[in-house]
């Protein structure tokens, strides 16, 4: 709107930077529309995937209907759901929302981690958490789960060893006597225990 | 009838098993509903594989316990901190808060325990009544009948949470679609187990449940970063509400009740809408209205009997229908499943035992939360000082053991780690966890009745609304449907018209 209202001055920085603030709150305002837009095409992919592997099943007749058949209904439900999802998020533009964007966007590197500064450690307990999956098998369940717990904990906030140590060991032991003891469940053992 | 299964009721409850199970479920679930972070559906997933060594009917006296009781302890932090526990007592902050800023958190704390005994009993005795009568007029449903309540459980509990009707079908489509997993239920036809063994059962609903209420929720704490909690202080002293506020309180608690009851027998998280439902009814009708959100009692009284009438209601469709309209319930219905119990109109008749020992602990259990929570109000309030980097490994180390315990295989705790992230994308964009873990819980019912009503039929689709009352459920699914775009249609008519009459 604004290239339109203003008028062609000499002073071309102006009108560079007015483009470009106009692009910028262009983007902005996209920027959670953007997401909402890709989730639901992420919804209608998974969708379209499954109805895909779906068509494996036999559908049989009306009369019996086959196990392919409540996944299809379901399935195709799920798709036109998220395309109608989908339509709303290409229609609606949230202006609230794309305010609050407007705030915390930046462009460079540095801003863009500042701004997702809460997205890192929900990251790394997610890596951690696939670490010690894959440790169980080699180092054994209480090991890894002692070592997982006294890192979480540390990912959490923890400033000191002492507290998440205790706490893990703790836990540890605890779980050992209950689940392993009283409820006999199994755990995977590893190398050492 | 009603009296007879009081009593025997009680006596099977009063076994020491029973009895001590009852206790450490309340007690558990008093200390669910003072932490934020985890809910009564995650706690009570995680402790299903406790519970199978106590047998069915302590085991789910044990659930049961945990379900009431995080009603409880949800107030006490709604009051204290301004933290509600669970999104039941969200409403309660607003008066709660303001009165224990007053200094009269005690007297807030006890209408809340004393209104929820009261609604919680009133509930218990209508369920009494009601179950037994749905689940033997329920001996006459066939496939039909189901199907039609279903649909009409997803239509209902779409309307009813989260910010977006499409978004709540969306998940539910999708637990439904993941309910498809594993062996089809005429057929017997494996589905969707992409040739790994542990999929062959189905997806672990264990592990789904932690993963999205557990998992999911510790990542979102990490993101959150919230400073540490201040606590108001309680003296014991304090503890007893005046006889204004007595006076005050009756009313509410007595509205409370019958609307939280009714309310629960709705499909949804019908305790938070129960609670919300109450605030709106009690602000309109009381005299102190001005006082509202500064500190009326009668802002505490209402919701908090609300919400746990409602918890009492929704147990209604589950025992005698065997349908969970509600996360707590599902998660309630999964651990029934896995102690070898079908939850519907022939449990009353088959497994007598479970149903009055739960019907019974519920008796119990209040009475046991009434007495737990006003003189150890101040401790279970301290707890919420906990620091999430305590309290947080250890949500986590329990929620990889509950997948685990489920089947022994570490298959279900990566279900469990895919569920969990895939739960914290799911908040970020306002999709609720809810609704999918209803729609994996309605999915084989849903999927058996409607291939058995086609089957009776023939291949006749009207075999889906033959019977006068799959006709009129049908009508109510329909209503159910058209209601909502109706109303927003007067609202957007009235908006107009007023706009046009102030121009």
């Amino acid at each position: 709107m604004r290239i339109r209202g203003s008028p062609l001055s000499s002073w071309r920085g102006a009108q560079i930077y007015n483009v470009l603030s106009i692009c910028k709150e262009f983007s902005e305002k996209n920027l959670t529309i953007r997401k909402e837009i890709a989730s639901s095409l992420v919804l209608i992919l998974f969708g379209v995937v499954f109805l895909l592997y779906d068509l494996k099943y036999p559908l049989d007749q009306w009369a019996n209907p086959g196990p392919g058949v409540f996944p299809l209904m379901v399935g195709a439900l799920l798709v036109i759901l998220a395309a109608w999802q989908l339509t709303q998020d290409v229609r609606k533009p949230k202006p609230e929302e794309a305010k609050e964007s407007h705030e915390r966007t930046g462009s460079s590197i540095r801003e863009f981690l500042q701004r997702n500064k809460g997205e890192v450690k929900p990251i790394l307990m997610m890596g951690v958490f696939i670490v010690y999956l894959l440790m169980v098998k080699w180092v054994g369940f209480f090991i890894s789960n002692f070592l997982f717990a006294i890192i979480s904990s540390k990912l959490i906030g923890a400033r000191d060893w002492g507290g998440p140590i205790a706490l893990s060991a703790g836990v540890s032991l605890f779980c050992y006597f209950l689940f392993e003891v009283w409820l006999k469940l199994s755990f995977p053992r590893g190398v050492l225990f | 009838m009603a009296g007879h299964g009081i009593i025997s009721s009680l006596l099977i409850t009063i076994q020491p098993v029973n009895f001590f199970a009852c206790f450490v479920g309340a007690v558990i679930g008093t200390l669910v509903g003072v932490l934020p972070g985890l809910g009564p559906a995650a706690a009570m997933a995680l402790v299903i594989p406790l519970t199978l060594k106590l047998g069915p009917t302590a085991g789910l006296i044990m659930l049961a316990g945990i379900y009431y009781g995080s009603m409880y302890g949800g107030s006490t932090t709604s009051i204290l901190v301004n933290v509600p526990g669970e999104p039941a007592s969200v409403v309660t902050t607003l008066d709660g808060y303001a009165m224990a800023r007053k200094g009269r958190a005690g007297a807030a704390l006890a209408i809340a325990a004393i209104g929820s005994f009261i609604a919680g009993t009133f509930s218990v005795i209508a369920l009494q009544f009601f179950a037994p009568l749905l689940a033997r007029s329920a001996l006459a449903f066939g496939p039909a009948e189901y199907f039609v309540l279903t649909v009409l459980g997803v239509i209902l509990l779409s309307n009813l949470t989260g910010k977006s009707r499409v978004k709540s079908l969306i998940m539910m489509m999708t637990g439904l679609m993941l309910s498809a997993v594993g062996i089809d239920p005429i057929g017997g036809l494996e589905r969707f187990s992409f040739g790994f063994e542990s999929a062959q059962g189905g997806v672990s609903f264990i592990a789904l449940t932690t993963g999205l209420f557990g998992v999911a929720e510790v990542l979102s704490i990490m993101a959150e970063r919230k400073g540490p909690v201040e606590l108001l202080p309680v003296k014991f002293r304090e503890l007893y509400p005046n006889r204004e506020e007595m006076k005050r309180s009756a009313a509410p608690i007595a509205r409370g009740s019958v609307l939280g009851f009714l309310i629960g027998l709705l499909p949804g998280p019908a305790a938070t809408v129960a609670a919300f439902a109450s605030y709106g009814l009690e602000r309109r009708v009381s005299k102190h209205r001005d006082e509202f959100g500064k500190g009326a009692i009668e802002g505490v009284a209402g919701p908090e009997s609300a919400n746990n009438a409602a918890a009492g209601g929704a147990m209604i469709p589950l025992l005698s229908l065997g349908l969970p309209f509600t996360p707590s319930t599902a998660v309630l219905l999964g651990g029934m499943l896995l102690h070898g119990i079908t939850p519907g109109p022939l449990l009353l008749r088959d497994r007598p035992d479970v149903f009055w020992g739960v019907v019974g602990s519920f008796y119990l259990g209040n009475m046991m939360l009434l007495i737990l929570n006003l003189p150890l109000v101040g401790i279970f309030a301290k707890i919420v000082r906990v620091a999430p980097k305590y309290l947080m490994p250890i949500v986590l180390v329990l929620c990889v053991i509950g997948a685990y315990g489920d089947n022994g295989n570490l298959f279900d705790v990566w279900v469990m780690l895919g569920a969990g992230i895939a739960g914290y994308v799911m908040r970020k964009y306002n999709y609720e966890p809810a609704p999918l873990v209803v729609g994996l819980v309605l999915g084989p019912v849903m999927e058996r009745s409607l291939r058995q009503t086609l089957i009776i039929s023939r291949g006749n689709i009207s075999g889906l609304w033959d019977s006068p009352l799959c006709l009129i459920m049908w009508s109510i699914v329909l209503l159910a449907c058209i209601l909502p775009f109706m109303m927003r249609y007067l609202r957007s008519r009235v908006e107009a018209r007023s706009k046009k009459s102030r121009v």
